[in-house]
């Protein structure tokens, strides 16, 4: 998958979590700047990410994350189960 | 030492801004120790016993991160090990402090015996700083923390501007700061930190504190079963709510002030909570440090075991807008009022406070449940902010007040009595001073049940006045970190992209008209501090 290919199914799920249809993450998007992204919905988006690319991060990780980059990148990097 | 004292404004604080830039300008490791011992000295004014009981325990943390660091990657189970028992031995110092007496008075209810809070052998800001010491040990183990000396976790956990009743701050945002300060004389740290100080002391002795002798007696008479008077009741509810919230918002901009002096930025705690539209953003507001720690290490940890587990069994997991309900209430829910109830015991060992973070994580449920049902309900997103953001508000300003009763009534049976008097069980009465007065009006209240009672109408006016104009600053003016946007005076924090018209009024520069002002704000708050009187968090 592409770098395009992953933001667009990132923004997908943020999307089906805050039921807004209009997000569109970038690798620089922090969570400050989607609106309604709260520290609560995060952790959900974070698992929900999991289960659709078989992937399980760190839990210091999920905590450090700077932006939606950071999470691409881990997601390619990690082992698939 | 309080922050409001004379002590602490003339004497301690110039003494150790001053011998900090002094001995800064020569050598920074000079400053950084000098700051250290400094907030030992503030730590032990109180109680010198408390420096007793802190120092083995900043000890004993140190020596378990050490060993933390050392067996880290090599090792992950023996890590594991050292970090639960790390833990353990945090909540257990707590425990002892915080909580025993509170298990014992608890059994004491049982027997008729009146319980008694804890507060007389707490040590100060113990709750504080065992969450911070937690979360050094966590970072540790997960490899966030990179280079520590005794030296650096002392000044990490002692630094007095936060020392007591927080911000909780997290090791990787203090420590660069701290390596990176440049520990001498910076006019705009201490023009910042002064203004930032100030108006934090006129929050907490001109706004906060004359609350407190108006709402006292009506908790005094909850308390002792004497039903309220709608009026009063709402009095009771709405003046301790702005009470402590001018005392928190007070503390914390002299915090992120106090650590100005010292080139150090705070992360927020405190951003206009009750200008918040529902309960989740209200969180995101109020005493923020903390909800980024529950969310942090407890809920976030839980929720993803919990989710990865009931994934691996095959059930659904949660999946927005369609979740269903068992995944909701035990993914969401249930990590959520726990969550809460950690709070409730965190804020203190009592019935009311436990209480009080459960009403609060069922409040949090609530209004995660409509999220995911609302589109259901109303697809068009844009139309249903602007059409619900003021009921929003008003649901979310009712919620936190009448849950504010429970944090400030003694007893639950004391907060119902307030509750049942704020919606009119107890009847609606004016003080017969006041009745005398209106008039005609008089007749149309007598008709729907009003009537006149001999309570003293010149307190109901100072409250109803001071409880309007407290009203007013915390729900229509920009807060300290908007004035101070440009310089930003909590860590992160950066100014509106298009700021209003009365933020761009009341925006901070370092003019004479501003220092003029803030001189008489200062010069208001010192002139007040007569009665000395501690910050509602510092119990906690």
């Amino acid at each position: 998958m592409t770098e395009q290919e992953y933001l667009a199914a990132l923004s997908q799920i943020l999307s089906d979590i805050l039921g807004d249809d209009s997000i569109a993450l970038t690798m620089d998007t922090v969570r400050e700047d989607v609106g309604g992204w709260d520290s609560f919905s995060y952790i959900n988006f974070i698992v929900a990410v999991e289960a659709e690319f078989g992937v399980k991060f760190r839990i210091a990780d999920v905590e450090s994350f700077p932006n939606v980059g950071a999470i691409v990148k881990a997601i390619t990097a990690a082992p698939r189960r | 030492m309080l922050f409001n004292s004379y002590s602490f404004i003339f004497g301690f604080l110039p003494t150790v801004v001053i011998g900090f830039y002094i001995l800064g300008a020569r050598r920074r490791e000079w400053g950084l120790a000098w700051l250290t011992a400094a907030s030992l000295l503030f730590y032990a004014w109180w109680r010198p016993i408390n420096v007793l009981l802190i120092a083995p325990s900043i000890l004993i943390n140190y020596g378990l991160a050490r060993a933390l660091e050392k067996t880290g990657e090599a090792r992950p189970a023996f890590a594991r090990t050292i970090l639960i028992a790390g833990i353990v031995f945090n909540l257990c110092f707590l425990g002892y402090f915080k909580y025993l007496n509170f298990a014992a008075s608890a059994m004491n209810d049982a027997f008729g015996t009146g319980f008694v809070l804890t507060q007389l052998i707490l040590p100060l800001g113990i709750s504080f700083i065992t969450f911070q010491k937690i979360a050094f040990l966590v970072d540790v183990q997960a490899g966030r923390v990179s280079r520590f000396s005794l030296a650096d976790y002392g000044l990490f956990v002692l630094f007095f501007p936060q020392l007591i009743a927080g911000p909780i701050v997290h090791y990787r945002e203090m420590m660069p700061q701290f390596r990176a300060a440049p520990c001498r004389y910076d006019p705009e740290n201490v023009a910042v930190g002064i203004s930032l100080f100030f108006f934090g002391l006129a929050k907490k002795v001109i706004l906060a504190d004359p609350m407190s002798p108006l709402v006292a007696p009506l908790y005094a008479r909850a308390a002792a079963g004497g039903g309220q008077s709608m009026i009063d009741a709402w009095i009771a509810a709405l003046g301790f709510t702005l009470q402590i919230y001018f005392d928190f918002s007070g503390y914390s901009d002299m915090a992120l002030g106090l650590a100005r002096f010292f080139g150090i930025k705070l992360p927020v705690n405190f951003n206009s909570p009750l200008q918040a539209t529902s309960i989740i953003d209200f969180w995101l507001r109020w005493h923020v440090s903390l909800t980024r720690f529950l969310t942090a290490y407890i809920y976030n940890p839980m929720t993803l075991s919990l989710t990865r587990k009931r994934m691996a069994a095959g059930k659904p997991i949660f999946g927005g807008r369609n979740t269903s309900l068992p995944a909701f209430l035990s993914l969401l829910a249930m990590p959520t009022i726990l969550t809460m109830l950690v709070s409730g015991l965190w804020h203190g060992a009592g019935y009311t406070y436990i209480v009080w973070g459960l009403l609060h994580g069922v409040l949090l449920c609530i209004n995660h449940g409509w999220r995911l049902a609302r589109p259901r309900i109303w697809p068009d997103t844009k139309r249903y902010n602007v059409r619900m953001a003021p009921v929003g508000f008003i649901l979310t300003f009712l919620s936190v007040v009448a849950a504010m009763v429970m944090f400030r009534a003694p007893t639950l049976s004391a907060t119902l009595m307030l509750w049942k008097g704020m919606i009119g069980v107890y009847g609606v009465t004016v003080p017969a001073a006041v009745f005398s007065q209106l008039g005609e009006l008089a007749g149309w209240l007598s008709a729907v049940g009003v009537q006149p009672a001999w309570t003293s109408g010149s307190m109901l006016l100072t409250s109803t006045v001071r409880i309007g104009c407290l009203l007013v600053i915390a729900l229509a003016m920009p807060n300290t970190l908007r004035i101070l946007a440009a310089f930003e005076p909590a860590l992160g924090v950066k100014p509106d992209r298009t700021p209003s018209r009365l933020v761009q009024v009341l925006t901070w520069v370092p003019d004479t008209a501003w220092a003029v002002g803030l001189a008489f704000v200062a010069l208001a708050g010192m002139l007040s501090l007569g009665q000395l009187s501690e910050f509602l968090y510092w119990q906690f």
